[in-house]
Parts: C-alpha cells; structure tokens; sequence
C-alpha cells in the first residue's frame, strides 16, 4: 500500500485543530494506529479536545521526537513495525528552530525521504507547517518534499512542486561545501589494523571535551569509514580531523572512484546482514555524515557536536 | 562469608603462564576442559626438563596429555623420574585408606627435594580431589581446607614447585567449593585460542562458548570466524562472554549475525554480560537488526555462579 504523505500549511492554533482532530479520528475509526507527534502548545490542545479512548492516540513531544533525522526516520520505522497488522496513521511535525542552515538542510532532506522508507508502508502521515511562524523557506520546502498538499481554502491535493527523493537529495547536496582546514591533523592509513586509528580518534575526542559515549561512536564510525575505505578505496587512504566551532570533525579520504547515490546510507536496512548496514550505522553514531566523491576521490566525513543531544542516544 | 566473595584478587592465568610458586586451581565443567588445562600443564613439563607429580590411581597412558596420541615414551619419563604417577594410597592415605593430609605433604615435600638432586629445574604437582568429595558420607572440607592450606603453604614461596589442584566442578555444592579455590591464589584457565595483544579468544565451557577479550576489527575478523565455526560444532548453543569486548566494528556485528543465521532453526547465539560500549552500538542498531543474536546474561562474575 502506498503512502500518503501530506503537508499541511496551517495559520494558527484553530486552524491546526480544525484539521488535525478530524484527521486523527479517521485513523481510529479506520482501525489504524494512531500517532501525534506534534509541538507544544499544540500537544496539549489536542490532547485536550480529544477523549480519552480504549485504543488510545500515542502521543508525543517533538521535541523529544526529533533531535536526530536519521534517529527520526529509525524511530518512526520502529512504530510502524510495532503496529503491523495495522497500518500507521502519524501527525508528524518536525521541529524548525534551534537547528543551524546546515542541520535545517537534514531535516529539509528528512521530509523528502520519508516517502522512500515509507514508501509502501501503507501509512498517512500529516505533517503541520505554521505558515505564521515558520521562515518562508521551510515553507516552501515543504511543498517540494510532500507529494500532497493541503492549505485550508487554497489547496487539497498533489503538490505540484513536489519533487522525487533521489533528484531532491542530489540538490541537497550540490551546495555543499567541502573546504578542509589547512592545520587539521593528518594520519595516513597504511596497514589493515586499525587500532592505531582508533586510539588516535579517541585521543582528539577526550581533547575535545566530548562526552565518553558520542566519543566511543565517533570511534566506531570512523573506524567503519576506514575499513570500507581499505576494503573498497584505493590509496593513498588518510584521515584528517580538527575542530570547528563547537564541532569535531574527522574525514577519512581515499583516491577511489565511487558514485554514491543520493539516498547512500539513509534507508535503514531491515538487517546487519543487507548492504548498507555499515553507513547507515555511521549516521546514526554522529551528529552528521557527508560524502563526497568526486574525480580527486571519495571523502567521507564525519561531524559531532561538542554537547551532543542525539549522538549519545 | 567466604561464598559470597567475588573473585578479582585471584589471579587467572592460563596453563602456559603457570610458574613455580603457583598455587593453582580448577574447577572444570567436563573432561573436555581438563584435559585442555592439564594436557598443556603435564606435556610443557616433559618438554622443558621440568618433573611432573601426579597423584592419582589412573594408569599414566589416561591421563591428560598422556594418552596414546600424544605419542609420548611413558617408560622411558618413568625411568628417568621426569614423569611421577603416584597413587592415592602410596601419596596421601593411611592404613585403614583414609587421606590423611599430612602425608600428602610429606609425599610432595619428598618429590620435590628428588627433583632438585635430579636437576629438574622446576616440578609440577597436580592431582584431583573429586574422589574425595564422592565418596558415600559427609566430605570432610576442614581435612581438605588444612590440606590445601598446607599445600599453598609449602609452594607458594617455593621457586621449584607450583601446582594445580583440580576438583569436578559439579562434585560439591557451591559454598564448598568456593571455600576450597580460597585456599589457592590462581584460578588457572585454558590457554588463549587467540591473543595478539589487541584481542584475545578464550575457549569457555559451561556454557561452551567463547571468551572475546578486547578489540574485534575488521584484520581480526577472519581468526574470530574461524574460532567460532570452531566451538560452534556439536549442535551445542553459543555464548559468547563480551564482558570484557571494548570494541566490535560494525562488520563484527555483521559476522555474529550472518554466523547466527546459519545456525538450526531457533537456535540463538547468546551474548553475555555485554560491556557498555558494545550494547550502546547494539541497542542503536535494534536487536532486531541482529537476527539470531540474543540477549543473555547481565554482567556478572562467572567464577562466583558455581555448580546448577
């Protein structure tokens, strides 16, 4: 069963209920499991207009729920999973503020691929876009990642702006930028053990005051990059780390030629046993990972926050 | 009080690092174990101008070590008095067949004194006292606790000596035997099935499995396979013991689950006492990531869960 993947632009408390409470009933009386992750104050407006009933709707804060996209997209599959038989039916409103430009880029990127893990899930999800005050951008953004689009008076129907996953997640990463510090520390990657490389991480990651366990994931993520790299690369294989900002940053590059796709490492694998596991891992053990490759070779980075909500967890 | 003590101030050594000066225990789960403790013991000893002492009422050639496919000249150890098989009744019992402690010690004090007149540079001492727990009647632990406490006595500060006594693991209850292995300060094990100084494979038994000590990458991973197609013949269910795993890379997680895979229908491959940092990637992932991976026991310290 296909998805139905809705965004929905909202002006106002009022507004947001006169569409969401209807809509959260229908999942009910369909027999679907309900889930309302929203913002507050509207969690506890919804929670206030609607009864208590024997299935009830589960609700959570936003806040809570979103603090890592691909934790995100991890933990909605986990619920959809939970609920089989029945189909999922989510009112899912991301959280837009506390995120720089380059987080905001992920969560952007986040609304397009969830019609790819979800793609036939058979689940509906509404997601709430206040139009009074979110930035224009977001906004905008949210008619290219929801393949339907709902604005009470304007619009009930396809976005026609939507765009596919693979060509949205291509943009995403067109303008990144790539620039490397000219005093980042430098360790080549020469045998196959990489104890050496390990120590190493963990060193730079005490140095840089990060807490034992984003330190301990950065030290497993980068010692998978490392070993695709030695397994799959082609030398001379290196690794770079130094500080930006409140950030510690680690790129391993090897001169290999490779095309990853868009979606490299987003989809999460249904086993450790599907090809994809070690990447998509990668991204959950840190704050944020990148790839690039291009014709001077394939660099993979790697980026964790200094006070870390989502790497811990 | 005594069985309520957990274990870190013993040292465990295994087998091959055993010196003289050791007062050594084992407590195993199987002949399997034994002979892999005691084989090494007995043969490292015949190899390195070292004398044995066995206390026992086995014939030589079934003993550990000793057997026919060791191909080893009984005869010819005997004669030269590097290979000393010394029953019960001519070691340690008196008149009327009981042990008497006493004359243990006399008999090993004896064999140790020949040993330096022999020029052996070292002796080694072993015996089992599973007999004397599975005799009909009451055991008698103080006569066995005064004897071990004199044996410790006599070779701990020896630079000759050392000695590993055994016991039947499920041949006396806990407490029992928990107060005999205080009587000793080195729990000895088997010998690693691995160690690089980077990780290290030890085989377990009850329950049979492995022992993964400190870092799994991806230059390891073909040895730690290797290992586990190993123990995992046998139809017998795995445990793995990560208690002490710092690290495992995510292909290590890979292989436990493509491994587990290939095991029959609905038989797990259990992971105890998992140290935090492995369970933090595990639980990241999902156990449901890991299919044929379970959960087993929390941390504990195996040496204090004796006999079931």
């Amino acid at each position: 069963m296909a998805l139905e993947h809705k965004a929905f632009l909202y002006r106002g408390i009022d507004d947001f209920l006169s569409v969401t409470v209807p809509y959260l009933q229908s999942g009910l009386e369909k027999d679907q499991a309900v889930i309302a992750v929203v913002r507050e104050p509207n969690l506890t407006a919804l929670k206030d207009v609607l009864p208590a009933r024997d299935t009830p709707i589960q609700y959570f804060d936003s806040a809570e729920f979103y603090r890592h996209p691909v934790h995100t997209l991890r933990d909605y599959q986990t619920v959809v999973k939970q609920s089989r038989p029945r189909s999922l039916c989510a009112l899912a409103e991301p959280v837009w503020d506390g995120w720089d430009e380059r987080q905001t880029l992920e969560w952007i990127r986040y609304e397009s691929l969830i019609n790819v893990v979800f793609g036939s899930s058979g689940a509906r999800a509404l997601c709430p876009y206040d139009t009074t005050t979110l930035p224009p951008g977001i906004v905008a953004e949210a008619r290219r990642t929801h393949p339907l689009l709902l604005a009470p008076g304007h619009h009930d129907g396809p976005s026609p702006e939507y765009v596919d996953p693979e060509t949205f997640g291509s943009g995403c990463d067109r303008g990144l930028r790539f620039d490397r510090p000219r005093d980042a520390e430098y360790l080549p990657i020469e045998g196959d053990d990489l104890h050496a490389l390990r120590t190493f991480i963990g060193e730079r990651a005490d140095k840089h005051g990060l807490a034992q366990q984003p330190a301990r994931n950065l030290v497993t993520a980068a010692n998978e990059v490392a070993a695709n790299a030695l397994q799959h690369g082609t030398p001379p294989i290196g690794l770079w780390t130094w500080q930006d900002g409140g950030d510690l940053v680690c790129e391993i590059g090897d001169h290999g030629f490779w095309r990853p796709g868009p979606l490299t490492g987003f989809i999460p694998p249904d086993t450790a046993l599907q090809p994809g596991f070690g990447l998509w891992t990668v991204r959950l053990l840190v704050d944020l990972m990148e790839l690039r490759a291009g014709w001077d070779g394939t660099f993979v980075r790697l980026r964790v926050h200094c006070s870390s909500p989502g790497a811990g967890r | 009080m005594i069985s309520e003590r957990e274990t870190p101030w013993f040292a465990k050594r295994p087998v091959s690092d055993v010196r003289p000066g050791d007062h050594g225990w084992l407590a195993y789960s199987g002949f399997e174990e034994r002979d892999r403790v005691i084989g090494p013991f007995v043969q490292e000893a015949l190899r390195t101008n070292e004398k044995v002492v066995y206390v026992t009422d086995a014939p030589a050639e079934r003993l550990p070590g000793l057997g026919p496919r060791h191909r080893i000249d009984l005869d010819a150890y005997g004669r030269t008095g590097q290979l000393r098989v010394i029953s019960r009744r001519d070691a340690c019992l008196d008149r009327r067949g009981e042990f008497e402690p006493s004359m243990m010690l006399d008999t090993l004090a004896r064999e140790v004194d020949e040993a330096f007149d022999q020029g052996f540079r070292a002796v080694r001492i072993t015996t089992d006292y599973s007999w004397l727990v599975n005799r009909p009647g009451p055991p008698d632990l103080g006569r066995m606790l005064g004897c071990e406490h004199r044996v410790g006595d006599a070779v701990s500060p020896s630079t000759m000596a050392m000695a590993i006594c055994q016991i039947d693991r499920h041949a006396c209850p806990r407490d029992e035997l928990n107060a005999l292995r205080d009587t000793h300060e080195v729990l000895v094990e088997v010998n690693p099935e691995f160690d690089d100084g980077i990780l290290k494979i030890v085989r377990t038994f009850e329950p049979d499995g492995l022992r993964v000590e400190g870092e799994l990458d991806a230059a390891r991973h073909a040895v730690f396979a290797e290992k586990l197609a190993q123990v995992s013949g046998d139809r017998r269910r795995v445990h793995l013991d990560l208690s002490r795993l710092g690290f495992i890379d995510l292909g290590g997680l890979h292989l436990l689950a493509r491994h587990a895979t290939g095991l029959p229908a609905g038989e797990p491959l259990v992971l105890d006492h998992l140290a935090p940092d492995v369970e933090n990637v595990i639980e990241m992932v999902g156990w449901h990531r890991l299919p044929g991976l379970a959960r087993g026991g929390e941390r504990t310290l195996p040496d204090t869960k004796g006999s079931t």
